[in-house]
């Protein structure tokens, strides 16, 4: 899955750390969702969605399925 | 090395995931201990009486449930990616033991190797659930 974090986070001058405590995980958490190596569940993905005020579907985008 | 060693210290976890994790690993230590208890009471004579073996069973289990609610509680609660590197690592853990098992049945059934015993089905899980943790954490570092 694709994401928009890293610009998103950029945008409002935040550092990996600054969000992880936002959302009250780990760093090493968002690092791995900005290098799309892992995937969040529903769950943070809501949280995601609230704390920068979007839809889910403007942060994170599937991947073409052939 | 640091990246193993800040593996191994489970650097940047939320502090509520290592409050979690540290009571799980007290109950662990607390119910191993209640083993050693048993197996170091051999030398006594109060080994066999019943008021001990009634105390040491109730505790050992007693802590045993407590240890497992407090991992679920830990696995509940715990950040997602740790979450899956620990899900991760569970599997592993089963799988390789499952298999390490049934083939070293086959060799000590044909009288190849001896039968293998409790304690060596717990340290393998242990170990291989350890290097899981550690190589998921390195992973997705």
């Amino acid at each position: 899955m694709k994401n928009r974090l890293k610009v998103l986070r950029a945008e409002r001058d935040w550092t990996q750390a600054e969000l992880a405590e936002n959302l009250a995980v780990s760093r090493q958490t968002i690092n791995a969702i900005e290098k799309g190596k892992f995937d969040p569940s529903l769950p943070l993905a809501f949280k995601v969605s609230r704390l920068f005020s979007m839809p889910i579907e403007d942060i994170f985008e599937e991947e073409a399925v052939d | 090395m640091s990246k193993v060693l800040d593996a191994i210290l489970c650097k940047g976890l939320p502090a509520r995931d290592i409050k979690n994790a540290n009571r799980v690993n007290l109950l662990a230590l607390l119910w191993a201990g209640t083993l050693a208890v048993t197996a170091f009471s051999k030398e006594y004579t109060w080994h066999n009486t019943m008021l001990f073996i009634s105390i040491i069973f109730t505790l050992h289990t007693a802590i045993g449930i407590f240890m497992v609610l407090s991992f679920r509680k830990f696995l509940k609660e715990l950040d997602d990616l740790e979450r899956k590197i620990q899900l991760d690592a569970l599997a592993l853990s089963v799988g390789i033991t499952i298999i390490s098992f049934s083939s070293s049945s086959i060799l000590s059934m044909v009288g190849i190797i001896e039968k293998l015993d409790q304690s060596s089905l717990i340290m393998l899980m242990a170990i291989t659930y350890m290097i899981g943790i550690v190589a998921g954490r390195i992973k997705y570092r």
